[in-house]
């Protein structure tokens, strides 16, 4: 009964991986590097789903996710490379309005670019919340943090953000 | 022009107007948060602002996950790649494993190997004499003498393959045989250690 429980690797990158994608996205503020992040977790998800016992399913998904993206920072701090500015005009957007998607690119550009400039502890619990939607709880499961913690990382992560936006440094 | 003042020159806990505004406040916290809203017209304005951050934070887009990201998609360019030893480990790994499940994309790995096994078989060819040097020009006579005796001497094996296959020897084979890519891949393995993986997967040559 309990393996009926655990989805196949197929259904996980169906599932999560464009949330894994936008998260990957909104930290890296790269695609390419989005891209590796999420072959990345899907490797390690298939490798560990021969082992996982059911439980919280998003709770050791995104520890996964977290644990591959440092992973993926560490190997970049080795060999340093420069990230390219995005064009969100090349990817996908949700919404096609043309008005809105010419506003709201600008804003995403100037969102995005803050986004990068915040420290990374607070900048992945912003985009746990704000993008992929965990509870607080779940966040700290995730960064393996007291759920304090994260209530005090998003809210200065947030403050930090717009005050990136109101006051260009 | 005045700089806003910091809420936290005068409130020691801002936390909580995160947590209210994403409804993750602890019991008993409401009582008191509301409270202070009343009376505390920084903290309101804080409140406001950090509202109108989580909501242009959630107008981002939201992304389309590239649909070559999935595990059931075909790789495509990445499989010349892979025979080449081009691939990064990770995007190597998820391709062999796609190759082990999906035989269309195998027989297309076996067609690629083929094709740049048959380029990379081409003789080399020698430049014209005149940009030789004359010592260089003298070699390539030489070779080009045992090219000749080495051909007559296919030439006549041939034939008498030909007449062993009229009179009765063997049917034609196909011009592709799988396995013989799959050998040259297990020396290859020997030889290279970053094609140790490739051969798994062609020697057994069927789906899993």
């Amino acid at each position: 009964m309990a393996e009926e429980l655990v989805p196949t690797w197929e259904d996980v990158a169906r599932r999560y991986g464009r949330k894994i994608y936008n998260f990957a996205y909104r930290l890296t503020g790269n695609p390419d590097d989005a891209a590796d992040l999420v072959q990345d977790v899907l490797l390690r998800v298939r490798k560990g789903l021969a082992a996982y016992t059911p439980g919280s399913f998003d709770g050791w998904l995104w520890r996964i996710t977290r644990n591959a993206f440092l992973d993926g920072v560490r190997r970049r701090q080795r060999r340093p490379t420069s990230p390219l500015p995005e064009d969100e005009r090349n990817l996908a957007l949700a919404s096609p309005s043309p008005d809105e998607v010419l506003a709201s690119v600008r804003l995403s550009e100037d969102i995005q670019s803050a986004l990068l400039k915040v420290p990374l502890d607070f900048r992945e619990c912003v985009v746990l919340c704000d993008i992929v939607g965990l509870t607080y709880e779940e966040i700290a499961e995730a960064v393996e943090a007291p759920v304090g913690t994260v209530r005090s990382r998003i809210h200065r992560g947030r403050r930090m953000l717009r005050e990136l936006l109101t006051w260009p440094v | 022009m005045a700089r806003v003042k910091h809420p936290d020159d005068h409130c020691a806990n801002q936390d909580v107007l995160s947590a209210y505004l994403d409804g993750e406040l602890r019991p008993g916290e409401l009582d008191e948060v509301v409270a202070h809203l009343t009376d505390c017209l920084d903290c309101v304005a804080e409140f406001h602002r950090i509202k109108e951050m989580r909501a242009a934070l959630r107008t981002l887009p939201d992304l389309e996950l590239p649909e070559r990201l999935l595990p059931s998609a075909h790789p495509g360019p990445e499989l010349s790649a892979l025979l080449d030893g081009e691939l990064a480990t990770i995007e190597q790994e998820i391709v062999l494993l796609h190759l082990g499940e999906c035989d269309a994309c195998r027989s297309e790995f076996h067609e690629l190997d083929a094709a740049r096994t048959a380029i990379r078989s081409l003789p080399g060819l020698e430049p014209p004499e005149f940009l030789m040097t004359r010592r260089d020009a003298a070699r390539a006579r030489h070779r080009s003498r045992w090219r000749v005796v080495t051909a007559a001497a296919a030439g006549m094996a041939a034939a008498v393959a030909i007449a062993v296959g009229v009179f009765g020897g063997p049917p034609p084979t196909s011009p592709i045989d799988v396995s013989q890519f799959s050998d040259q891949h297990n020396a290859r393995a020997s030889l290279e250690p970053g094609f140790g993986v490739i051969p798994v997967f062609l020697s057994q040559g069927e789906a899993p």
